[in-house]
């Protein structure tokens, strides 16, 4: 009997194919999808690379050799930027506005003196990074002592060339004194939002595009039972059949993350009500966005069984390159690259403006063009596919 | 307007007191790759009329269907409603559409599916209301308004998804197989609610399996075959024109019999013979002294009037459901 209900069981999975597919090529793709994205970080080519800002208003000789070693590191990729016009606000900015993971600053001591080469060193830091910035502040404290200690031994070398012992013995103590050395976490350290509300934009956004893709099934399950011959038999057209299911799922997508930030912001203390303009510009164009997404996927399918399994592989894929599984920072380079061709990157980078940069409206004029631009090329895609419906 | 719609159109209006079709399927042809599915179906349907459509499995019935509800673009031909194409904006609102499937929203209340549909056909604020309210009276379900219709049995689906299409009161009704699945209670109750639409005026179209139905819900019956109509009349008419006014005898015996009994066809799935007969009080005699001269014994014997269920085995080769 037992034998009989396995036997039945596989001759049943044998004869479906999408069954079939889910469970033995499926499980294959995955694998190999998360080993490129987390296993390529080996690579030394593209292991992640801290960017970092660097502003030398002291323009002193450790400064300089401190800014040379730090430009040699391989782990440090140094922000195109003239050194020496950026002043520490401006840094300060690059590091708020996230166009770097942290900021040197080497400038004059309170006194304005610099005394023996040795200027205050600063290093501005996002805790939204934390590993940029405890790598950063190890190197930086290395370059700099170096620095320190060669501009030393420059002065103090005797004339003849000659090194007497007792010379070398005062450097090796390390006798000369070190600049004044500080870091800054500049938007943690003042933070009301905890890190919570940037994983809560990465799990909303996955989740959304879950429940998106699933509501549109209702379109396939419409042509399956022929709802769809009788709806377009009606007054209704294809055109507007899609765009009433758009602005539907817009309208619950908006629903479900304000219900979402909401909890946040009522047990985790996201900061929701201070952020309220931001927030509600990335969840309209983001569930638009996630709404076309899901009408783009059942226009393409030809069952809800299709639909549930492609939506699964390219959902979670989308999810982990785009930063709603594991923060992107900790992608390799060329994963984070790949990562900006998914949606999930572009939303969580606007909410992370949002409630961890805490910038205005304006700030996330490129995240609101990106998502508005792809939400509405998945709904013109969707109206292509959903030609071969109208009429055959 | 196309020049086949405009020439029908033009004749129509010439023509005083000829009345324009309520719907008229003009040679249309459509292929499906290597498969024909239809071949130049032809014909028309007149105001008020029940017009039964038939046809083995394969034939092209639900391609037929599909071009006259305006979900198939034919390769050639033309449907027309009251003499207009149904390419032109609006006219398919003439039409309602019942699918085969149950195309109702099952998550959705009696009332809120014809509120839904209603909409869809244009109804607004009153409109909508008394005609949900007469729909609701019409199906028998103004009890069960307000109850999900996943709830409902099979007959009471069928019923609101009959109520659906006929909402906006469309001049013709196309019904794909509409008692499928259905007991017979159900089937009746059906029907008197068709039978009430078309005495209000509509003109009905309805593809069935149940001959009986066609037989007997019906004014005219259209066999079609092979992607074209094989026959179209009133039953007697169909039945003179093929099979006429013979009678069918069938036969069972019992022993060995040394050879077939002249004019005798063996049927071999029943184990029978069958003849037919233009007189049977006088040929019959004969038919049984046949049988016993070659050996046989009568078991049992039957004589049947000519039926739908003949003519159509007469013209397709096929049972109905084949």
């Amino acid at each position: 009997m037992i034998f009989t209900v396995i036997q039945t069981s596989w001759r049943r999975l044998r004869n479906n194919r999408s069954e079939l597919f889910l469970t033995f090529i499926v499980p294959v793709v995955f694998f190999s999808i998360f080993a490129l994205i987390f296993g390529s970080r080996d690579s030394s080519s593209s292991t992640p690379k801290i960017k970092v800002a660097i502003s030398d208003s002291a323009n002193s000789s450790v400064s300089e050799k401190a800014i040379a070693a730090l430009a040699e590191q391989k782990s440090l990729r140094i922000a195109d930027r003239d050194i020496k016009s950026v002043d520490r606000a401006q840094a300060e900015d690059l590091v708020r506005r996230g166009m770097v993971s942290a900021a040197v600053v080497f400038s004059k001591p309170e006194n304005g003196a610099i005394v023996d080469g040795r200027p205050d060193v600063e290093i501005l830091t996002d805790s939204f990074d934390q590993m940029a910035s405890q790598v950063l502040t190890a190197i930086v404290q290395r370059a700099v002592m170096t620095a320190t200690a060669e501009i030393a031994m420059d002065r103090q070398a005797p004339s003849s060339g000659v090194v007497s012992a007792s010379y070398l013995g005062e450097v090796s103590l390390g006798l000369p004194p070190q600049p004044k050395f500080q870091v800054v976490d500049v938007i943690g350290g003042k933070k009301t939002n905890p890190v919570v509300a940037m994983y809560a934009a990465g799990i909303a956004v996955m989740f959304l595009l879950f429940s998106a893709t699933t509501a549109s099934g209702s379109l396939l399950e419409e042509r399956e039972n022929s709802t769809l011959d009788r709806l377009l038999s009606s007054r209704l057209t294809m055109d507007q059949l899609l765009l009433g299911k758009w602005a539907y799922l817009t309208i619950i997508g908006a629903i479900q993350m304000t219900l979402m930030f909401t909890w946040g912001a009522t047990v985790f203390k996201i900061d929701l009500l201070n952020h309220l303009e931001g927030f509600a510009a990335m969840t309209l164009v983001t569930s638009g966005a996630a709404a076309s997404f899901a009408l783009m996927l059942a226009t393409l399918c030809k069952s809800r069984m299709q639909l549930g399994w492609v939506s699964t592989i390219v959902i979670l894929t989308m999810s982990a390159l785009g930063g709603s599984m594991v923060p992107r920072y900790l992608m390799s380079e060329s994963i984070q690259k790949a990562g900006l061709w998914t949606f999930n990157a572009w939303a969580l980078d606007g909410y992370n403006k949002v409630f961890w940069r805490e910038l205005p409206l304006r700030e996330l004029q490129t995240e609101l063009a990106i998502l508005t631009l792809s939400g509405f090329a998945f709904l013109v895609a969707a109206r292509l596919f959903a030609v071969r419906w109208e009429r055959t | 307007m196309s020049q086949t719609t405009a020439v029908l159109a033009q004749t129509d209006d010439e023509i005083p007191g000829i009345e324009i079709p309520a719907l008229s399927v003009v040679d249309l042809w459509k292929r499906y790759g290597g498969t024909q599915a239809l071949s130049g179906t032809s014909f028309q349907l007149a105001v008020g009329e029940r017009l039964a459509l038939l046809g083995p499995n394969g034939a092209g019935k639900t391609t037929l269907i599909r071009s006259m509800c305006g979900r198939v673009r034919p390769d050639q031909g033309e449907v027309l409603l009251s003499g207009q194409s149904i390419r032109n904006t609006g006219v398919l609102q003439q039409m309602g559409v019942i699918p085969q499937d149950l195309a109702i929203y099952q998550d959705l209340t009696a009332r809120e599916n014809l509120e839904c549909f209603g909409q869809l056909h244009g109804l607004r604020s009153r409109a909508l209301r008394e005609r949900v309210k007469w729909a609701l009276h019409w199906i028998g379900l103004e009890d069960r308004a307000n109850e999900l219709t996943r709830r409902f049995s099979g007959g009471m689906k069928r019923r609101v998804n009959i109520a659906c299409g006929v909402l906006h009161r469309p001049r013709i009704l196309l019904l794909d197989e509409p008692t499928v699945g259905v007991d017979p209670q159900s089937r009746q109750r059906i029907f008197d609610m068709l039978d009430e639409l078309n005495q209000l005026g509509t003109s009905i179209v309805l593809t069935t399996h149940h001959l009986d139905e066609a037989e007997t819900r019906s004014d005219r019956i259209i066999i079609i075959d092979h992607g074209k109509v094989v026959a179209d009349g009133k039953l007697e008419d169909l039945i003179s024109s093929t099979i006429g006014a013979r009678r069918q005898v069938v036969i069972e015996t019992e022993g060995i019999l040394v050879a077939a009994p002249p004019g005798m066809t063996w049927d071999p799935l029943r184990n029978r013979f069958v003849c037919y007969v233009d007189d049977v009080v006088e040929e019959l005699p004969q038919i049984l002294e046949r049988i016993q001269r070659v050996g046989g014994v009568v078991r049992d014997l039957e004589v049947h009037q000519p039926n739908l269920h003949n003519v159509f085995l007469h013209l397709t080769g096929k049972e109905l459901r084949e």
